[in-house]
């Protein structure tokens, strides 16, 4: 284990009477992000009989429970009593996915007000965007979107004063400093930037998430008529394609 | 007619098979979904002699009207629920046998909204992360819709008293689970201390219903307490039963469809066993929130689900001692007339 330590604080609040909000505290934003997908990755790994599920975020897990097989106690000093340090529970491998994306237009309604924003050309924007990797944090509301750290453009990216009813499945929109991928029609206040002709939710495959936290998106740009040609493809791994 | 039983869906609106939920989704990012009524549903596929996870069906707001091609036993439960077999009234929460051709049909009263009919065997229908529970926002789900047909997975032989005509089992289910309260019992939230004490203006005055409610929330009008604190909440998860006010002007109370993280702060939220009261709520209603602890919430919830184990011993004791007597006289036991 490298550069792992135990938090400094670990705050456990009760949700109602099926619940536990685990918080960490720390200074360092990165090991705090780890220590919650760690924890939660322990729970959801049958650590604890009557643990119905753990939902990581940022600083905190969200953990349900069955108070007919454990109570919130039994959950809390399990809870406590883990030694991130010690816990040998493997690391899940950190994959690559490929999103090819198309920018502006209709695809991305807000990708010129965002240039005019951080002072760019939009072919710069797009540029930023594409450049690096970025890492999935957490899977959040509605559906399993990804909020994936970037793209940096120095100066956080504020939301719609009103949002949108409805943003299309595949959109991929930014706020603050951070990038999420939806993967259904939902309303959002998010700037959206463009959007992927793949089909993210896979039904017919038990896992229908095609990412998990810690994965990273590699974002590229298509026209219309790669997007047309795209339309429909499973996301995958860029191993699985 | 084909061998396998079926059970034909006469008529039906808002209504879905479900089961009491996807509890492998909030880890993959989706929603746990199930049915809202959690209590009437294990209730009515104990009476059924089912498992509590078997598929079952949800009627919302509609009546249903459901023949089955065998003979079946089965259970229908929920606040609102009114069955009649061929016409006739029967008892809800308790087991009914109904015979091959018969037309069932449910009625939902103004008493609550959702009714949950089980059938002894349950439903074959598609899972997902081994639930069958619709997931609107992932478009997964199996929809009970007018003039199809739901696979049963086994009949069942009947289990009608030759003298009345009506089925024999009574389990002692009382008749107050079919009345609906109008007060939520409440836990305080993890973040009710951003609230100070506007949190109290909670428990001040009533709540009205919105008409906007489904599986993934619903909206009370009514005093909505302001936070003391400013600023950006980071996204967490939430739990079922939350309650937030994200627009300042109504609150939100969050139902098994949520999705799972939110940056809203959470004031208060329900207890299990108010969820499944929440789930029975129509629009127009009155309702209050009640502050309670958590030792307290806890202990009437395992009450309840003791109280339903018995009722799933029972039941299964009752059929099985009824297959083994018909399987004794070669499957056609004949009564004797007293």
């Amino acid at each position: 284990m490298t550069g792992i330590q135990i938090p400094a604080k670990i705050d456990i609040s009760p949700c109602g009477d099926a619940a536990l909000r685990v918080t960490v505290d720390g200074a360092d934003t990165d090991e705090v992000w780890t220590t919650v997908h760690r924890l939660a990755a322990r729970l959801n790994g049958g650590g604890l009989p009557g643990t119905v599920s753990a939902v990581p975020t940022y600083d905190a897990v969200l953990v349900e429970f069955d108070p007919y097989h454990t109570t919130a106690d039994a959950v809390a000093l399990h809870i406590r009593s883990w030694d991130s340090a010690t816990d040998a529970a493997e690391r899940v491998r950190s994959r690559v996915i490929d999103v090819p994306v198309l920018f502006g237009g209709a695809a991305g309604p807000d990708l010129e007000w965002v240039a005019s924003l951080v002072d760019e050309p939009v072919a710069r924007v797009i540029d930023i965007v594409c450049s690096r990797e970025h890492l999935i944090r957490c899977l959040g509301g509605p559906a399993a979107s990804a909020m994936t750290d970037g793209p940096d453009f120095r100066v956080p990216i504020p939301r719609l004063a009103i949002p949108r009813l409805r943003v299309p499945p595949g959109a991929i929109s930014v706020a603050g400093s951070q990038t999420v991928i939806g993967p259904v029609a939902a309303p959002s206040g998010w700037r959206q930037i463009g959007r992927t002709p793949l089909t993210i939710l896979q039904t017919e495959d038990d896992n229908v998430v095609p990412y998990r936290p810690g994965d990273r998106v590699r974002f590229f740009p298509v026209d219309e008529r790669a997007y047309a040609a795209l339309l429909g493809t499973p996301m995958r791994y860029r191993d699985d394609v | 007619m084909s061998d396998r039983p079926e059970l034909y869906i006469e008529s039906a609106t808002a209504c879905v098979v479900t089961d009491l939920g996807r509890t492998a989704g909030p880890a993959r990012g989706l929603a746990v979904n199930g049915a809202l009524d959690q209590f009437a549903a294990r209730a009515a596929n104990a009476l059924a002699g089912n498992e509590p996870s078997d598929p079952l069906i949800e009627a919302t707001g509609f009546d249903l009207t459901i023949c089955p091609s065998h003979d079946v036993l089965m259970a229908v439960t929920g606040a609102p629920a009114m069955p009649t077999v061929d016409g006739r009234p029967h008892a809800p929460w308790a087991p009914l046998s109904v015979r091959a051709g018969q037309t069932v049909r449910i009625g939902i009263s103004e008493a609550g909204l959702r009714a949950y009919v089980a059938v002894h065997g349950s439903f074959d229908v598609p899972l997902l992360m081994g639930s069958c529970a619709p997931d609107s926002m992932i478009g997964f789900g199996t929809a009970v819709t007018s003039g199809t047909s739901l696979s049963l997975l086994r009949p069942h032989p009947p289990l009608i008293n030759p003298h009345f005509d009506a089925t024999i089992f009574h389990f002692g289910i009382p008749s107050s689970v079919a009345h609906v309260p109008t007060v939520l019992d409440v836990i305080d939230g993890p973040d009710a201390g951003e609230f100070g004490p506007e949190l109290g203006r909670l428990f001040d005055s009533p709540y009205t219903v919105t008409p906007r409610i489904n599986h993934v929330g619903l909206r009370l009008s009514g005093p909505v307490p302001q936070r003391s604190v400013t600023g950006e909440v980071l996204s967490r998860g939430v739990p079922v039963g939350a309650i937030e006010a994200p627009t300042g002007d109504e609150l939100l109370v969050l139902m098994r469809g949520r999705g799972i993280t939110a940056g809203y702060p959470v004031l208060a939220v329900l207890t299990s066993l108010s969820q499944d009261i929440a789930a029975q709520l129509r629009p127009g209603q009155q309702i209050r929130f009640r502050r309670t602890s958590r030792a307290a919430a806890t202990a009437a919830y395992l009450e309840r689900r003791r109280f339903l184990d018995r009722i799933a011993v029972r039941a299964r004791t009752a059929f099985a001692a009824l297959s083994n007597t018909s399987q004794l006289c070669g499957g056609h036991c004949k009564r004797s007339k007293q």
